[in-house]
């Protein structure tokens, strides 16, 4: 009865630490910030810092944020989805390291952020959509045949964007005013 | 039983957690070294020490003095040696040189004159306001009001550097802050874009506003700890009413604030200084919010570093990497509309100052004929607002471009007040009885100079002493004075000034 007792204890403080810890990960983690739709949260890690600062002094910044081309904007929930794998897939080759200086979408990114290209530039691109069974394929995965950014290819990150070209980035020091 | 599941479930989450937690903290560490800026001492004026850690953008901000030709504005038109009879531009006004020049031009030019202590010359301190981080360094040192207080020559041996990192950059973070108060104070009090909401993308236009902007030298009173009265003269930005050329001119006309009286037309002037961001940002690419650095500090490309070229000019000069950001047009296209826009421009300025200069001959004639100033009010004011927008519109040279639309309205409006002058003029001088009169012709900047009675020659002589004489004194003072203020990289090896030829 009595070890018991002091086993109760124990299970206790351990759940206590487990919820300290828990929170401590939360905080340093900024997990809350990932809610938010703020560019800046996307350079907590210094490894977006090329693309922020690119995006930065790209045309587009006035008119869209990261999350408006690389997120689903047909509902929340797919947003939230499209979200989590991303954020899961980050947190993992963040910590084990496994990501090299050159970043590239992954397949399921890609589609979103072309459909996401055709919702703001429908006028510009409903003409070709229609013509687009007479065209060349080279991607059969794109109604269109090929991506936008196959021939706008600064668009809006421009052609170099490791993670070493962006020295001393605008990025870094924006992320000292979170 | 029930306890120890607990207690291992809750230890293998705690000791992942921490795992993760301790992966979290190497990546902060890893974040906090590349967030590293190295030490420089706060407000360095020299440029080189921060160029230390910042290669490619010192280098870049260094090759501005390939921008070295000196352009004599006053040769193209002489015209506006008449305009500006009576006051310093009418001596010595040439296009600016390239950043790295600032300093140098300033202590060269004419208008600063040729001081012989730092008691002597024509200008007060506030002329040195935008040519160094100096200024900045001695602002915070002695206080703004001190600063402020005194002739041009005083501060000789204190301002070394041309303007460079320390007046845009924070020492610690390299974030980009302005150092010049009262551009927050004009934010402040214009009302539209107050300074403390100002977003990054508004700071890399602020920045370069703490110059590139219309001001006056508004007179302070002011008593020092030891009960002693100054009178400052305080750069101000005129910005209550608006940043239009009406609202301005209204700023000073509640005022009756005059740079100075003209010396044939005795009419109240004003000069315009450069009014860059206030006809930016009425221009279209100012709506879009651009900021200054989005074409004149291009991204550029070393390998496969990508920094931000700090040899601000023309954005011309690298129209692949500017313009062709956004726009789809060619190299060769865009010339042409740039040009063209230039064209349009001085079409409708040489016209302006042709009226203007005339009637501040007729003016001067009426004088002389006995007209009273009752009659001769109306009429000098329309000279000073005339003048006033002509001015405006051409003296932050790229108004033109930033603004094509407004910078002719401004145009159009000072050619209407010059008539209007002219006009009036031509009544009085009727009712006196030479309604025929016509000014004096002259075809060169030294004929309009002999003709408003200024001696050059002697004017030149003056200066080139005082470059041989206190000029060197600045420098040994500021070199061996141990502070560690000087940086003989920004010394200028060739002398240029519009007057060379006589040195």
């Amino acid at each position: 009865m009595k070890n018991s007792n002091v086993m109760t204890y124990v299970a206790t403080a351990c759940v206590v630490m487990m919820v300290v810890v828990f929170v401590t990960l939360v905080y340093e983690s900024r997990a809350l910030s990932y809610l938010s739709s703020d560019p800046k949260v996307c350079i907590t890690c210094h490894t977006m810092n090329t693309h922020y600062a690119t995006w930065q002094h790209s045309s587009h910044r006035e008119q869209a944020r990261c999350v408006d081309c690389h997120l689903p904007r047909d509902s929340f929930v797919n947003k939230m989805i499209a979200k989590s794998i991303d954020g899961y897939n980050h947190s993992v080759a963040m910590t084990f390291g496994t990501y090299g200086k050159n970043l590239r979408v992954t397949a399921n990114a890609a589609e979103r952020i072309q459909n996401n290209c055709i919702s703001c530039h429908q006028g510009a691109v409903s003409q070709m959509h229609e013509n687009s069974e007479h065209y060349a394929r080279f991607d059969d995965d794109v109604s269109m045949g090929r991506r936008c950014w196959d021939c706008h290819r600064m668009i809006p990150h421009g052609r170099t964007k490791s993670l070493l070209s962006t020295p001393d980035t605008l990025g870094v020091k924006e992320f000292k005013n979170l | 039983m029930k306890s120890i599941i607990v207690i291992v479930v809750s230890v293998v989450a705690t000791v992942l957690m921490l795992l993760l937690l301790g992966s979290i903290w190497g990546n902060k560490a890893d974040q906090a070294m590349i967030n590293t800026v190295p030490e420089i001492r706060e407000l360095d004026p020299r440029s080189s020490e921060w160029g230390k850690y910042f290669p490619r953008q010192y280098d870049s901000y260094m090759a501005t003095r390939e921008s070295d030709d000196i352009t004599d504005v006053l040769k193209k038109d002489p015209n506006m040696v008449v305009l500006w009879a009576g006051y310093g531009f009418s001596k010595d006004y040439n296009e600016p040189r390239g950043h790295f020049y600032m300093l140098e031009d300033n202590i060269n030019t004419l208008r600063t004159g040729a001081p012989v202590d730092e008691n002597s010359g024509p200008m007060p301190t506030a002329c040195w306001t935008c040519k160094s981080p100096d200024v900045v360094r001695l602002m915070e040192e002695k206080g703004e009001l001190e600063f402020f207080t005194g002739k041009w020559a005083r501060w000789g041996d204190e301002i070394v550097n041309p303007v460079g990192c320390a007046d845009c950059h924070d020492h610690e973070t390299m974030q980009l802050s302005v150092k010049r108060d009262f551009l927050a104070r004009a934010l402040v009090a214009e009302g539209s874009a107050p300074f403390d909401k100002a977003s990054h993308q508004d700071m890399r236009t602020l920045v370069c506003v703490q110059c590139h902007a219309e001001y006056y030298f508004k007179k302070t009173e002011w008593e020092d700890p030891d009960g002693q009265q100054h009178t400052a003269a305080v750069v101000t930005f005129p910005w209550d009413n608006g940043l239009a050329v009406e609202e301005i001119e209204q700023y000073y006309d509640e005022r009756k604030f005059t740079d100075w009286t003209h010396q044939l037309s005795k009419a109240p002037m004003l000069k315009a200084q450069h009014p860059g961001y206030e006809t930016f940002k009425t221009g279209i690419h100012g709506q879009n919010n651009l900021a200054c650095a989005d074409c004149h500090m291009p991204y550029v490309r070393e390998g496969e570093v990508k920094y931000s070229d700090h040899k601000v000019g023309s954005p011309l000069d690298n129209i692949s990497n500017t313009c062709l950001n956004c726009h789809g047009e060619s190299e060769e296209q865009f010339k042409q509309i740039v040009e063209r826009k230039l064209e349009r421009k001085e079409e409708l300025a040489a016209s302006a100052t042709d009226i203007l200069a005339k009637a501040h001959f007729e003016a001067a004639k009426a004088w002389e004929l006995g007209a009273t100033e009752a009659e001769m009010e109306p009429a000098l004011m329309d000279i000073r607002h005339g003048q006033w927008r002509w001015d405006f519109a051409v003296a932050a040279h790229g108004g033109f471009f930033h603004a094509p639309e407004e910078t002719l309205r401004v145009l159009g409006t000072a050619i209407d007040k010059g008539h209007d002058a002219r006009l009036k003029l031509r009544i009085i001088l009727a009712n006196y009885g030479l309604p025929e009169y016509e000014g004096p012709g002259f075809s060169s900047k030294e004929e309009a100079q002999e003709l408003i009675g200024l001696q050059m020659e002697k004017l030149v002589d003056e200066k080139i002493t005082f470059l041989n004489t206190l000029r060197e004194e600045w420098i040994q003072n500021a070199a061996t004075s141990g502070k560690n203020i000087y940086d003989p990289k920004t010394e200028v090896k060739e002398f240029k000034a519009s007057y060379s030829d006589e040195k």
